[in-house]
């Protein structure tokens, strides 16, 4: 539409339920071939965007484009994508193979056809040797392949998918997230891809959507989401420890700055007498090679200084602490950010 | 004090079980003995096969067998096809007043069919089906406790199977008979039973709309056999009647585990 690599369009969608909100201004432009993560916190939205795209909701407002031919009003089946659920919605009744070659077979596709996407479907995802088995013979993470097999049998060219690692144990989920990128690069299709999990986000997508409350807070890759958040919430949100909020009273010199936000990799203790802040140490947390130290201050919330190595402060004890003011992030009295200043 | 109250319940159990099974009993034993045998309960009197054959040549059985099994197998097909699109209407189809209709079927089941028989009657002559085994069957067909089964199996379906079958490409029709319909098995599989059953026992209504032996029934069959009129010869109407109920008999001996499983699984999920 706009330019050539744009495959999805989204174009100011909204969607209400009886005057409740759902979601509000959706605006996106997904280009070909691209990983999108929607992330945010659970009611955000995220999910009835996806459900929008797949048309399995209708929007109230707006257009939605996809590879050019506007599909607002258009069923699933004709928007040429599949879909991965989160409770994978596989067909019990029916075999692994089934399962995988339901979609071919309601549309038609020829028996020889159907066994050859078949079998390379089932190669891709590691399953060959369980066409037989029935989905309650699978572990979780078997279902997720089966379910994974079944949006890639068709070669459609998008595929959604609805926290798809959330049913997956920790270590799973790590495996499977790479083998899920591999498989988006190796195929070249266009994801998008529902999660509360900010590590999912981050470490799969070329682009983050955050969303809060039906809007959309930021979009972009996840260096600008972490480098550049666009407001407080994506700031506190993004970020494991999540950004500290500093109140602009509280560090005096930025002009009209609000709120002051400062990640925990650039916060340094200081000599005593030589730090910017002076804050009490509220709690230590322990993560092996490094140890987070909580701090409290009466201007700031969620202040973290990481120390390598076990460390053991009792809390309490004063604490100096120094950074740098390139490495600072402004925001005005709205929460939204400020042009990078020198102060 | 526990044991004694286990020993309780199992006494009872088993008398209600010697209530139950008494009539199938002496039913038996008498189809087996000669009149006056049956009737003094001599343990040691010989066993025959005679009531059998005088009771075989005494009606057109073989077409009574043939027509119940007929009678059965139509309202069985009706009833899944007339249920499975109403039960999934109900259950997943948005429509105006749809709680309101759903209402005033299941309100079909407050009304006692013996109240509905001249009604009935009148409907099926009215539309040419008397004395046929489909004017037999048609009452039946839109059975308000099998669109009930069906609803409620249908609205146990988890609504993600519907939405990847849409995704995939199936209208309605597909959805329904690819994931509904094979998700819905034990509830077909126990309404079928409940079913059978009921209409191989039918009998006030088959008496009433069918007046020969080519679309009689075997209850209508073996009344007329057992009337007074045709003199009363208890072993010759119990080895009829056990002729009867055999095919349920042996088919509820055989299936019995299926059965109770089928009843218990459409009644968890």
């Amino acid at each position: 539409m706009n330019n050539v690599a744009t495959f999805v369009h989204v174009d100011n969608v909204a969607k209400r339920w009886n005057g409740q909100l759902g979601v509000e201004n959706i605006s996106l432009s997904i280009p070909r071939g691209a990983f999108v993560a929607l992330l945010g916190p659970s009611g955000c939205g995220k999910s009835t965007t996806l459900r929008l795209l797949s048309g399995l909701e209708l929007p109230d407002e707006g257009q939605i484009t996809i590879d050019g031919r506007d599909v607002t009003k258009a069923a699933p089946s004709e928007r040429n994508l599949s879909m991965v659920f989160q409770s994978y919605a596989l067909f019990p009744h029916l075999s692994v193979a089934e399962n995988v070659v339901f979609g071919l077979k309601v549309r038609k596709v020829g028996a020889a056809e159907r066994r050859e996407k078949l079998t390379r479907a089932l190669e891709i995802t590691g399953l060959l040797g369980y066409e037989d088995r029935k989905p309650g013979e699978l572990s979780g993470g078997q279902r997720q392949r089966v379910a994974l097999a079944r949006a890639i049998v068709a070669n459609q060219p998008l595929c959604l998918m609805d926290e798809p690692l959330s049913n997956l144990d920790a270590k799973l989920r790590a495996s499977v997230r790479k083998d899920i990128k591999k498989l988006q690069i190796d195929l070249g299709i266009t994801v998008v891809y529902v999660t509360h999990d900010q590590t999912e986000a981050m470490s799969m997508a070329d682009m983050v959507v955050l969303m809060k409350d039906g809007q959309i807070q930021q979009t972009g890759t996840p260096e600008e989401l972490y480098y550049k958040p666009s407001n407080t919430f994506v700031a506190e949100f993004v970020g494991a420890p999540p950004m500290a909020l500093i109140e602009g009273s509280a560090l005096p010199g930025f002009g009209e700055a609000a709120r002051i936000g400062l990640r925990a990799e650039n916060v340094e203790v200081a000599e005593a007498g030589t730090g910017r802040m002076t804050c009490k140490v509220s709690e230590c947390e322990f993560l092996g090679s490094e140890t987070f130290v909580g701090l409290s201050h009466p201007g700031a919330s969620g202040l973290t200084v990481s120390l390598p190595g076990l460390r053991n402060i009792p809390a309490g004890e004063e604490m100096e602490i120094y950074f740098f003011d390139k490495d600072l992030h402004f925001f005005d009295s709205a929460g939204q950010r400020l042009a990078q200043q020198a102060g | 004090m526990k044991t004694l109250t286990r020993n309780i319940e199992a006494l009872g159990a088993l008398l209600l079980a010697i209530i139950w099974i008494s009539p199938l009993v002496f039913a038996f034993w008498a189809a087996f003995h000669t009149t006056s045998d049956a009737v003094n309960f001599n343990i040691t009197s010989p066993w025959t096969l005679d009531n059998f054959r005088t009771a075989w040549a005494g009606a057109p059985w073989l077409k009574y067998f043939l027509n119940t099994f007929l009678l059965v197998t139509v309202i069985l097909i009706g009833q899944f096809i007339v249920t499975t699109l109403a039960g999934f209407a109900f259950a997943q189809v948005q429509f105006p007043g749809r709680d309101f209709v759903f209402i005033l079927v299941l309100m079909q089941l407050f009304i006692l069919p013996e109240v509905l028989i001249v009604e009935n009657y009148a409907m099926v002559s009215r539309l040419g089906l008397f004395d046929t085994i489909l004017g037999v069957g048609m009452p039946y067909m839109a059975s308000a406790f099998g669109i009930f089964l069906m609803r409620q199996a249908f609205k146990g379906v988890p609504i993600e199977l519907h939405e990847a079958a849409r995704v995939e490409g199936c209208g309605w029709v597909g959805i329904l008979w690819r994931v509904y319909v094979p998700l819905a098995r034990p509830t077909y599989l126990a309404y079928a039973l409940v079913s059978v059953s009921t209409h191989w026992n039918n009998f006030l209504w088959p008496l009433i709309v069918t007046n020969s032996p080519d679309t009689r029934p075997l209850t209508v069959g073996l009344s007329i056999f057992g009337a007074p009129e045709n003199g009363v010869d208890i072993s010759v109407i119990s080895a009829a009647t056990m002729m009867s109920v055999a095919p349920l008999l042996i088919a509820f001996l055989i299936f019995q585990r299926q059965f109770v499983q089928a009843f218990l699984r459409s009644g968890i999920k």
